[in-house]
Protein backbone atom coordinates (compact mmCIF):
# COMPACT_ATOMS: atom_id res chain seq x y z
CA UNK A 1 0.00 0.00 0.00
CA UNK A 2 1.37 3.43 -0.88
CA UNK A 3 2.33 5.94 1.57
CA UNK A 4 0.79 8.09 0.73
CA UNK A 5 -2.55 6.47 2.10
CA UNK A 6 -0.83 6.00 5.57
CA UNK A 7 -0.19 9.71 5.25
CA UNK A 8 -3.89 10.47 4.95
CA UNK A 9 -5.10 8.01 7.29
CA UNK A 10 -2.79 9.83 9.93
CA UNK A 11 -3.94 13.17 9.22
CA UNK A 12 -7.93 11.90 9.65
CA UNK A 13 -6.90 10.84 12.94
CA UNK A 14 -5.21 14.10 14.27
CA UNK A 15 -7.71 15.78 12.98
CA UNK A 16 -10.99 13.79 14.39
CA UNK A 17 -9.03 12.73 17.65
CA UNK A 18 -5.55 15.04 18.10
CA UNK A 19 -1.99 14.06 17.43
CA UNK A 20 -1.71 12.03 21.03
CA UNK A 21 -4.10 9.66 19.73
CA UNK A 22 -2.08 8.65 16.20
CA UNK A 23 1.19 8.43 18.40
CA UNK A 24 -0.56 6.75 20.93
CA UNK A 25 -1.53 3.99 17.91
CA UNK A 26 1.90 4.23 16.47
CA UNK A 27 3.07 3.69 19.87
CA UNK A 28 1.54 0.35 19.95
CA UNK A 29 1.08 -1.42 16.60
CA UNK A 30 4.61 -0.07 15.61
CA UNK A 31 6.84 1.00 18.13
CA UNK A 32 9.84 1.05 15.70
CA UNK A 33 7.65 2.25 12.63
CA UNK A 34 4.73 4.33 11.78
CA UNK A 35 7.32 6.68 9.38
CA UNK A 36 5.06 6.84 5.83
CA UNK A 37 6.68 8.73 2.35
CA UNK A 38 4.08 9.04 0.06
CA UNK A 39 5.73 7.51 -2.62
CA UNK A 40 7.00 4.25 -1.37
CA UNK A 41 4.61 0.91 -0.56
CA UNK A 42 4.30 -0.59 2.30
CA UNK A 43 2.82 -4.15 3.59
CA UNK A 44 -1.14 -3.33 3.52
CA UNK A 45 -1.13 -5.51 7.04
CA UNK A 46 0.30 -2.24 8.73
CA UNK A 47 -2.75 -0.56 7.45
CA UNK A 48 -5.54 -2.80 8.42
CA UNK A 49 -4.04 -3.09 11.28
CA UNK A 50 -3.96 0.73 12.03
CA UNK A 51 -7.52 1.09 10.99
CA UNK A 52 -8.39 -1.92 13.57
CA UNK A 53 -6.52 0.31 16.21
CA UNK A 54 -8.53 3.14 15.09
CA UNK A 55 -11.92 1.36 15.22
CA UNK A 56 -10.84 0.04 18.52
CA UNK A 57 -9.83 3.64 19.85
CA UNK A 58 -12.98 5.62 18.62
CA UNK A 59 -15.24 2.22 19.61
CA UNK A 60 -16.44 2.66 15.44
CA UNK A 61 -17.67 -0.41 13.40
CA UNK A 62 -14.92 -1.29 10.62
CA UNK A 63 -16.97 -0.03 8.33
CA UNK A 64 -18.28 3.07 9.32
CA UNK A 65 -14.23 4.29 9.55
CA UNK A 66 -13.34 2.35 6.43
CA UNK A 67 -15.74 4.41 4.44
CA UNK A 68 -15.59 7.88 6.39
CA UNK A 69 -11.43 7.83 5.23
CA UNK A 70 -12.45 7.02 1.80
CA UNK A 71 -14.55 10.46 2.21
CA UNK A 72 -11.31 11.97 3.65
CA UNK A 73 -8.96 10.11 1.44
CA UNK A 74 -10.93 11.55 -1.56
CA UNK A 75 -10.44 14.82 -0.13
CA UNK A 76 -6.79 14.58 0.42
CA UNK A 77 -6.06 12.93 -3.02
CA UNK A 78 -8.21 15.87 -4.69
CA UNK A 79 -6.61 18.37 -3.14
CA UNK A 80 -2.96 17.01 -3.83
CA UNK A 81 -4.11 15.78 -7.40
CA UNK A 82 -6.69 18.56 -8.55
CA UNK A 83 -5.64 18.18 -11.85
CA UNK A 84 -7.55 14.90 -12.35
CA UNK A 85 -10.35 16.73 -11.63
CA UNK A 86 -10.16 19.18 -14.14
CA UNK A 87 -11.82 17.31 -17.75
CA UNK A 88 -14.38 14.96 -15.90
CA UNK A 89 -16.99 17.59 -15.72
CA UNK A 90 -19.45 15.86 -13.81
CA UNK A 91 -19.40 12.89 -11.05
CA UNK A 92 -20.40 10.09 -13.86
CA UNK A 93 -17.28 10.99 -16.42
CA UNK A 94 -15.30 11.44 -13.15
CA UNK A 95 -15.94 7.71 -12.02
CA UNK A 96 -15.50 6.32 -15.34
CA UNK A 97 -12.19 7.82 -15.37
CA UNK A 98 -10.94 6.27 -12.91
CA UNK A 99 -9.85 3.23 -14.50
CA UNK A 100 -8.81 4.65 -18.16
CA UNK A 101 -7.23 7.91 -16.43
CA UNK A 102 -6.50 8.17 -13.03
CA UNK A 103 -4.63 4.37 -12.96
CA UNK A 104 -2.77 4.92 -16.04
CA UNK A 105 -0.91 7.59 -14.18
CA UNK A 106 -0.59 6.15 -11.11
CA UNK A 107 0.70 3.32 -13.08
CA UNK A 108 3.06 5.59 -14.58
CA UNK A 109 4.72 6.85 -11.46
CA UNK A 110 4.88 3.79 -9.77
CA UNK A 111 5.82 0.15 -10.16
CA UNK A 112 3.23 -2.95 -9.15
CA UNK A 113 0.89 -0.08 -7.66
CA UNK A 114 -2.01 -3.28 -7.22
CA UNK A 115 -4.36 -1.05 -8.42
CA UNK A 116 -8.36 -2.18 -8.22
CA UNK A 117 -9.64 -2.58 -11.64
CA UNK A 118 -13.16 -1.18 -12.29
CA UNK A 119 -15.64 -2.34 -15.20
CA UNK A 120 -18.73 -0.09 -15.92
CA UNK A 121 -22.19 -0.95 -17.41
CA UNK A 122 -25.19 1.91 -17.57
CA UNK A 123 -28.14 0.26 -17.44
CA UNK A 124 -29.88 3.68 -17.77
CA UNK A 125 -28.34 7.54 -17.64
CA UNK A 126 -29.37 7.49 -14.10
CA UNK A 127 -27.48 4.44 -12.89
CA UNK A 128 -23.90 3.60 -13.27
CA UNK A 129 -22.57 0.27 -12.39
CA UNK A 130 -19.06 -0.01 -11.31
CA UNK A 131 -17.67 -3.72 -11.20
CA UNK A 132 -15.07 -4.00 -8.24
CA UNK A 133 -11.96 -6.12 -8.85
CA UNK A 134 -9.23 -6.37 -6.23
CA UNK A 135 -7.09 -9.00 -3.79
CA UNK A 136 -7.13 -5.95 -1.27
CA UNK A 137 -11.08 -6.65 -1.03
CA UNK A 138 -11.52 -2.43 -0.25
CA UNK A 139 -15.10 -2.15 -1.78
CA UNK A 140 -16.14 -0.14 1.65
CA UNK A 141 -12.90 2.26 0.90
CA UNK A 142 -13.85 2.69 -2.37
CA UNK A 143 -17.91 3.29 -1.44
CA UNK A 144 -16.27 6.14 0.58
CA UNK A 145 -14.36 7.31 -1.44
CA UNK A 146 -17.23 7.41 -4.52
CA UNK A 147 -19.40 9.53 -1.72
CA UNK A 148 -16.21 11.90 -1.30
CA UNK A 149 -16.27 12.41 -4.66
CA UNK A 150 -19.94 13.08 -4.98
CA UNK A 151 -19.67 15.31 -2.46
CA UNK A 152 -17.38 17.47 -4.66
CA UNK A 153 -19.00 17.31 -7.31
CA UNK A 154 -22.35 18.12 -5.53
CA UNK A 155 -23.72 15.72 -7.00
CA UNK A 156 -26.55 13.37 -4.27
CA UNK A 157 -25.98 9.77 -4.81
CA UNK A 158 -27.51 6.66 -3.87
CA UNK A 159 -24.74 3.68 -3.53
CA UNK A 160 -26.28 0.34 -3.42
CA UNK A 161 -23.64 -3.03 -2.81
CA UNK A 162 -25.75 -5.91 -4.27
CA UNK A 163 -22.88 -7.88 -4.96
CA UNK A 164 -20.34 -8.19 -2.59
CA UNK A 165 -16.11 -10.31 -1.98
CA UNK A 166 -17.11 -10.01 1.49
CA UNK A 167 -20.18 -12.27 0.74
CA UNK A 168 -18.30 -14.92 -1.21
CA UNK A 169 -18.70 -13.25 -4.66
CA UNK A 170 -15.62 -13.11 -6.61
CA UNK A 171 -15.79 -9.07 -7.43
CA UNK A 172 -18.12 -6.13 -6.31
CA UNK A 173 -20.76 -4.47 -7.94
CA UNK A 174 -21.05 -0.56 -6.97
CA UNK A 175 -24.75 1.04 -7.93
CA UNK A 176 -23.87 4.19 -7.97
CA UNK A 177 -27.98 5.97 -8.55
CA UNK A 178 -27.92 9.58 -9.90
CA UNK A 179 -30.27 11.87 -7.34
CA UNK A 180 -31.96 14.84 -9.74
CA UNK B 1 2.97 34.96 20.34
CA UNK B 2 -0.41 33.52 22.14
CA UNK B 3 0.22 31.24 24.93
CA UNK B 4 -2.05 27.95 23.73
CA UNK B 5 -0.51 27.73 20.17
CA UNK B 6 1.74 24.61 20.74
CA UNK B 7 4.85 25.52 19.32
CA UNK B 8 5.39 22.06 18.25
CA UNK B 9 2.43 21.44 16.57
CA UNK B 10 3.30 24.49 14.57
CA UNK B 11 6.33 23.23 13.36
CA UNK B 12 4.64 19.97 12.94
CA UNK B 13 2.58 21.26 10.22
CA UNK B 14 4.87 23.15 8.90
CA UNK B 15 7.01 20.42 8.19
CA UNK B 16 4.23 18.38 6.75
CA UNK B 17 3.44 21.02 4.56
CA UNK B 18 7.27 20.91 3.34
CA UNK B 19 6.71 17.27 2.76
CA UNK B 20 3.63 17.13 0.84
CA UNK B 21 5.64 20.35 -1.26
CA UNK B 22 8.62 17.78 -1.37
CA UNK B 23 6.36 15.01 -2.35
CA UNK B 24 4.56 16.51 -5.18
CA UNK B 25 8.13 18.17 -6.25
CA UNK B 26 9.29 14.42 -6.71
CA UNK B 27 5.80 13.13 -8.17
CA UNK B 28 6.02 15.92 -10.50
CA UNK B 29 9.98 15.14 -11.68
CA UNK B 30 8.83 11.52 -12.03
CA UNK B 31 6.25 12.10 -14.46
CA UNK B 32 8.11 14.12 -16.39
CA UNK B 33 11.09 11.19 -16.50
CA UNK B 34 8.17 8.91 -17.55
CA UNK B 35 7.14 11.49 -20.57
CA UNK B 36 10.95 12.07 -21.61
CA UNK B 37 11.75 8.04 -21.51
CA UNK B 38 8.60 7.15 -23.58
CA UNK B 39 9.98 9.52 -25.97
CA UNK B 40 13.75 8.42 -25.98
CA UNK B 41 11.79 4.44 -26.11
CA UNK B 42 10.20 5.72 -29.39
CA UNK B 43 13.24 7.70 -30.70
CA UNK B 44 15.43 4.62 -30.17
CA UNK B 45 13.04 2.53 -31.56
CA UNK B 46 12.64 4.99 -34.81
CA UNK B 47 16.73 5.02 -34.98
CA UNK B 48 16.69 1.52 -35.10
CA UNK B 49 14.27 1.08 -37.60
CA UNK B 50 15.67 3.88 -40.14
CA UNK B 51 19.09 1.67 -39.27
CA UNK B 52 17.65 -1.24 -40.14
CA UNK B 53 16.07 0.69 -43.29
CA UNK B 54 19.32 1.85 -44.21
CA UNK B 55 21.17 -0.95 -44.63
CA UNK B 56 18.44 -2.54 -46.42
CA UNK B 57 18.65 -0.28 -48.76
CA UNK B 58 22.58 -0.67 -48.73
CA UNK B 59 22.24 -3.86 -49.31
CA UNK B 60 19.40 -3.97 -52.23
CA UNK B 61 21.89 -1.24 -53.75
CA UNK B 62 24.68 -3.75 -53.61
CA UNK B 63 22.71 -6.34 -55.02
CA UNK B 64 20.82 -4.30 -57.55
CA UNK B 65 24.65 -3.26 -58.99
CA UNK B 66 25.63 -6.95 -58.62
CA UNK B 67 22.64 -7.95 -60.62
CA UNK B 68 23.08 -5.74 -63.31
CA UNK B 69 26.39 -6.89 -63.81
CA UNK B 70 25.44 -10.25 -63.39
CA UNK B 71 22.59 -9.72 -65.89
CA UNK B 72 24.91 -7.97 -68.38
CA UNK B 73 27.33 -10.44 -68.35
CA UNK B 74 24.76 -13.55 -68.73
CA UNK B 75 22.69 -11.95 -71.70
CA UNK B 76 26.01 -11.13 -74.21
CA UNK B 77 26.30 -15.07 -74.28
CA UNK B 78 22.51 -15.71 -74.11
CA UNK B 79 22.12 -13.60 -77.26
CA UNK B 80 24.74 -15.44 -79.59
CA UNK B 81 23.03 -18.58 -77.91
CA UNK B 82 19.62 -17.90 -78.58
CA UNK B 83 20.52 -16.90 -82.38
CA UNK B 84 22.72 -19.90 -83.12
CA UNK B 85 19.97 -21.64 -81.26
CA UNK B 86 17.65 -19.95 -84.64
CA UNK B 87 20.33 -21.23 -87.05
CA UNK B 88 20.64 -24.72 -85.90
CA UNK B 89 16.92 -25.41 -85.76
CA UNK B 90 17.10 -24.14 -89.42
CA UNK B 91 19.80 -26.62 -90.08
CA UNK B 92 18.61 -29.66 -88.92
CA UNK B 93 16.03 -29.08 -90.55
CA UNK B 94 17.81 -29.29 -93.50
CA UNK B 95 19.49 -32.53 -92.20
CA UNK B 96 15.83 -34.47 -91.65
CA UNK B 97 14.99 -33.03 -95.22
CA UNK B 98 18.13 -34.80 -96.42
CA UNK B 99 17.55 -37.59 -94.24
CA UNK B 100 13.82 -38.37 -95.49
CA UNK B 101 15.44 -38.09 -98.96
CA UNK B 102 18.07 -40.81 -98.48
CA UNK B 103 14.92 -43.03 -96.98
CA UNK B 104 12.76 -42.79 -100.02
CA UNK B 105 15.78 -42.97 -102.25
CA UNK B 106 17.06 -46.24 -100.30
CA UNK B 107 13.21 -47.77 -100.95
CA UNK B 108 13.81 -46.99 -104.78
CA UNK B 109 15.11 -49.35 -107.59
CA UNK B 110 17.25 -45.88 -109.18
CA UNK B 111 20.31 -47.18 -106.65
CA UNK B 112 22.66 -49.41 -106.47
CA UNK B 113 22.59 -52.23 -103.94
CA UNK B 114 25.95 -51.88 -102.26
CA UNK B 115 25.23 -48.03 -102.12
CA UNK B 116 21.70 -48.99 -100.45
CA UNK B 117 23.66 -51.19 -98.12
CA UNK B 118 26.10 -48.43 -97.10
CA UNK B 119 23.28 -45.50 -96.40
CA UNK B 120 20.94 -48.19 -94.84
CA UNK B 121 23.92 -49.55 -92.60
CA UNK B 122 24.74 -45.79 -91.99
CA UNK B 123 20.96 -44.62 -90.71
CA UNK B 124 20.87 -47.94 -88.70
CA UNK B 125 24.59 -47.08 -87.04
CA UNK B 126 24.25 -43.79 -86.03
CA UNK B 127 20.67 -44.45 -85.19
CA UNK B 128 19.28 -41.11 -87.33
CA UNK B 129 15.95 -42.66 -87.47
CA UNK B 130 15.70 -41.96 -83.21
CA UNK B 131 18.04 -38.68 -83.59
CA UNK B 132 15.35 -37.23 -86.39
CA UNK B 133 12.51 -38.03 -84.12
CA UNK B 134 14.24 -36.63 -80.83
CA UNK B 135 16.03 -33.56 -82.03
CA UNK B 136 12.89 -31.56 -82.19
CA UNK B 137 11.97 -32.26 -78.63
CA UNK B 138 15.76 -31.44 -77.51
CA UNK B 139 15.36 -28.25 -79.56
CA UNK B 140 12.60 -26.83 -78.28
CA UNK B 141 13.32 -27.95 -75.08
CA UNK B 142 16.57 -25.98 -75.15
CA UNK B 143 14.77 -23.32 -76.23
CA UNK B 144 12.24 -22.73 -73.69
CA UNK B 145 15.20 -23.34 -70.99
CA UNK B 146 16.95 -20.26 -72.81
CA UNK B 147 13.98 -18.13 -73.08
CA UNK B 148 13.66 -18.89 -69.08
CA UNK B 149 16.71 -17.46 -68.64
CA UNK B 150 16.01 -15.03 -70.83
CA UNK B 151 13.04 -13.97 -68.21
CA UNK B 152 15.16 -14.10 -64.97
CA UNK B 153 17.90 -12.15 -66.77
CA UNK B 154 15.27 -9.20 -67.66
CA UNK B 155 13.72 -9.37 -64.09
CA UNK B 156 17.21 -8.90 -62.10
CA UNK B 157 17.36 -5.86 -64.71
CA UNK B 158 14.52 -4.37 -63.47
CA UNK B 159 15.55 -4.43 -60.24
CA UNK B 160 18.62 -2.96 -61.08
CA UNK B 161 19.58 0.49 -61.25
CA UNK B 162 18.53 1.78 -64.96
CA UNK B 163 18.51 4.93 -66.75
CA UNK B 164 15.73 7.49 -66.87
CA UNK B 165 14.27 5.65 -70.74
CA UNK B 166 10.42 5.42 -71.41
CA UNK B 167 9.31 7.81 -68.85
CA UNK B 168 6.35 9.71 -69.55
CA UNK B 169 4.10 12.27 -67.53
CA UNK B 170 0.97 10.11 -66.74
CA UNK B 171 -2.07 9.30 -64.04
CA UNK B 172 -0.95 6.33 -62.08
CA UNK B 173 -4.87 6.31 -61.06
CA UNK B 174 -5.49 5.06 -64.88
CA UNK B 175 -2.54 2.41 -64.58
CA UNK B 176 -3.97 0.94 -61.55
CA UNK B 177 -7.45 0.81 -62.85
CA UNK B 178 -6.09 -1.04 -65.74
CA UNK B 179 -4.23 -3.35 -63.80
CA UNK B 180 -7.24 -4.09 -61.59
CA UNK B 181 -9.73 -4.77 -64.80
CA UNK B 182 -6.45 -7.05 -66.10
CA UNK B 183 -6.93 -9.15 -62.17
CA UNK B 184 -10.67 -9.07 -62.63
CA UNK B 185 -11.12 -12.47 -63.13
CA UNK B 186 -8.30 -13.68 -60.43
CA UNK B 187 -9.82 -11.30 -57.67
CA UNK B 188 -13.41 -11.95 -58.69
CA UNK B 189 -15.10 -14.50 -55.71
CA UNK B 190 -12.11 -14.92 -53.93
CA UNK B 191 -11.17 -11.49 -52.32
CA UNK B 192 -13.42 -8.48 -51.34
CA UNK B 193 -11.73 -5.98 -53.12
CA UNK B 194 -12.43 -2.29 -51.29
CA UNK B 195 -10.80 1.28 -53.13
CA UNK B 196 -10.34 4.13 -51.91
CA UNK B 197 -9.16 6.25 -54.42
CA UNK B 198 -8.63 9.79 -54.16
CA UNK B 199 -6.98 11.84 -57.61
CA UNK B 200 -3.64 11.94 -58.32
CA UNK B 201 -1.70 14.49 -59.73
CA UNK B 202 0.40 13.84 -63.19
CA UNK B 203 3.87 12.52 -62.84
CA UNK B 204 6.90 11.76 -64.83
CA UNK B 205 7.29 7.93 -65.14
CA UNK B 206 7.48 4.66 -66.90
CA UNK B 207 3.79 3.71 -66.78
CA UNK B 208 4.30 0.02 -67.80
CA UNK B 209 6.74 -0.29 -65.41
CA UNK B 210 4.66 0.75 -62.29
CA UNK B 211 1.56 -1.28 -63.85
CA UNK B 212 3.88 -4.22 -63.29
CA UNK B 213 4.50 -2.91 -59.38
CA UNK B 214 0.71 -2.86 -58.70
CA UNK B 215 0.67 -6.18 -60.86
CA UNK B 216 3.10 -7.87 -58.58
CA UNK B 217 1.71 -6.48 -55.23
CA UNK B 218 -1.96 -7.03 -55.93
CA UNK B 219 -0.99 -10.19 -56.94
CA UNK B 220 0.88 -10.89 -53.54
CA UNK B 221 -1.52 -9.43 -51.67
CA UNK B 222 -4.33 -12.26 -52.90
CA UNK B 223 -1.56 -15.00 -52.46
CA UNK B 224 -1.52 -13.89 -48.64
CA UNK B 225 -4.67 -14.25 -48.09
CA UNK B 226 -6.20 -17.32 -49.69
CA UNK B 227 -6.65 -19.24 -46.70
CA UNK B 228 -8.14 -16.19 -45.09
CA UNK B 229 -12.18 -16.13 -44.58
CA UNK B 230 -13.35 -12.87 -45.77
CA UNK B 231 -10.13 -12.04 -47.99
CA UNK B 232 -10.16 -8.12 -48.13
CA UNK B 233 -7.51 -5.98 -50.18
CA UNK B 234 -8.06 -2.68 -49.46
CA UNK B 235 -6.16 -0.30 -52.01
CA UNK B 236 -6.60 3.46 -51.97
CA UNK B 237 -4.48 6.22 -53.06
CA UNK B 238 -3.69 10.11 -51.78
CA UNK B 239 -1.20 12.69 -52.33
CA UNK B 240 0.11 14.94 -50.15
CA UNK B 241 3.44 17.61 -50.09
CA UNK B 242 4.29 16.45 -53.37
CA UNK B 243 4.30 12.79 -52.69
CA UNK B 244 1.77 10.38 -54.30
CA UNK B 245 0.59 7.51 -51.94
CA UNK B 246 -1.01 4.20 -52.81
CA UNK B 247 -1.74 1.87 -50.13
CA UNK B 248 -2.38 -1.79 -51.17
CA UNK B 249 -3.37 -3.86 -47.63
CA UNK B 250 -4.80 -7.50 -46.91
CA UNK B 251 -5.91 -9.32 -44.09
CA UNK B 252 -3.92 -12.35 -45.19
CA UNK B 253 -1.20 -14.72 -43.32
CA UNK B 254 1.17 -11.31 -42.48
CA UNK B 255 5.25 -12.00 -42.61
CA UNK B 256 7.70 -12.21 -39.60
CA UNK B 257 9.92 -9.22 -39.55
CA UNK B 258 12.60 -11.51 -41.06
CA UNK B 259 10.77 -12.37 -43.96
CA UNK B 260 10.12 -8.55 -43.96
CA UNK B 261 13.96 -7.69 -44.03
CA UNK B 262 14.33 -10.11 -47.16
CA UNK B 263 11.41 -9.44 -48.93
CA UNK B 264 13.18 -7.38 -51.47
CA UNK B 265 16.16 -9.54 -52.00
CA UNK B 266 16.09 -11.09 -55.31
CA UNK B 267 15.05 -14.80 -55.70
CA UNK B 268 14.28 -14.66 -51.62
CA UNK B 269 10.64 -16.43 -51.78
CA UNK B 270 8.16 -17.88 -49.02
CA UNK B 271 6.44 -19.67 -51.47
CA UNK B 272 6.82 -23.47 -52.52
CA UNK B 273 9.07 -24.12 -55.52
CA UNK B 274 6.92 -23.71 -58.41
CA UNK B 275 4.81 -21.09 -57.00
CA UNK B 276 7.65 -18.10 -57.11
CA UNK B 277 10.63 -17.10 -58.34
CA UNK B 278 10.97 -14.57 -55.44
CA UNK B 279 11.58 -12.10 -58.40
CA UNK B 280 8.48 -10.19 -57.42
CA UNK B 281 8.83 -8.10 -55.03
CA UNK B 282 12.40 -7.36 -56.03
CA UNK B 283 11.17 -6.08 -59.22
CA UNK B 284 8.91 -3.76 -57.45
CA UNK B 285 11.43 -2.50 -55.28
CA UNK B 286 13.71 -1.77 -57.79
CA UNK B 287 10.85 0.07 -60.17
CA UNK B 288 9.89 2.16 -57.40
CA UNK B 289 14.17 2.75 -56.68
CA UNK B 290 14.18 3.95 -60.25
CA UNK B 291 11.33 6.41 -60.00
CA UNK B 292 13.03 7.78 -56.77
CA UNK B 293 10.49 6.44 -54.54
CA UNK B 294 10.68 3.99 -51.85
CA UNK B 295 8.03 1.07 -50.46
CA UNK B 296 6.98 1.27 -46.73
CA UNK B 297 5.60 -2.53 -45.16
CA UNK B 298 3.63 -2.96 -42.20
CA UNK B 299 2.92 -6.34 -41.59
CA UNK B 300 1.98 -8.40 -38.34
CA UNK B 301 2.53 -12.62 -38.85
CA UNK B 302 -1.13 -13.24 -39.13
CA UNK B 303 -2.88 -10.23 -39.35
CA UNK B 304 -2.33 -9.22 -42.57
CA UNK B 305 0.28 -6.61 -44.34
CA UNK B 306 0.37 -2.91 -45.86
CA UNK B 307 2.34 -1.99 -48.73
CA UNK B 308 2.71 1.43 -48.96
CA UNK B 309 4.83 2.89 -52.44
CA UNK B 310 5.75 6.61 -52.38
CA UNK B 311 6.77 8.28 -55.29
CA UNK B 312 7.42 12.10 -55.09
CA UNK B 313 5.36 13.63 -58.20
CA UNK B 314 7.79 15.03 -61.17
CA UNK B 315 7.00 16.92 -63.60
CA UNK B 316 7.98 17.32 -67.46
CA UNK B 317 10.10 20.45 -67.13
CA UNK B 318 8.42 23.19 -70.21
Amino acid sequence: MKGVIFNVLEEMVEENCGMAVWNDILNQELPEGGIYTAGESYPDEQLFNLVNAVCARTKLPMEKVVGNFGEFLFTQLAARHPVFLESPADLKSFLKSIDSVIHVEVRKLYDNPNLPSFKYSEPDPDLLIMQYRSPRKLCILAEGLIRGAAAHYGQSVEISHPICIHRGADWCDLHIRFLP
Amino acid sequence: MSDNVNPYKQAHTREKAARLKAEQLLEDKSRKLFQQKIKLEESYIKLRQQESAMLQNEQLATLGTLSAGIAHEINNPLAFVLSNMESLNNYTKSFQKLLLLTQELIQTEGIKETEKSLLTDLIEQEDLAFINEDVDELLKDTSDGLHRVRKIINNLRSFSPTQNTDKVETNLLKGLKSTLKLLDSELKGSVDLQLSLLPLPNTLCNPNELNQVFLNLILNAKQATEDTKEATIKISSHYQNDTIFIRIQDNGCGMTDEVKKQIFIPFFTTKPMDKGTGMGMAIAYGIIANHQGKIIIESIEGSGATFEIQLPVIQTKL
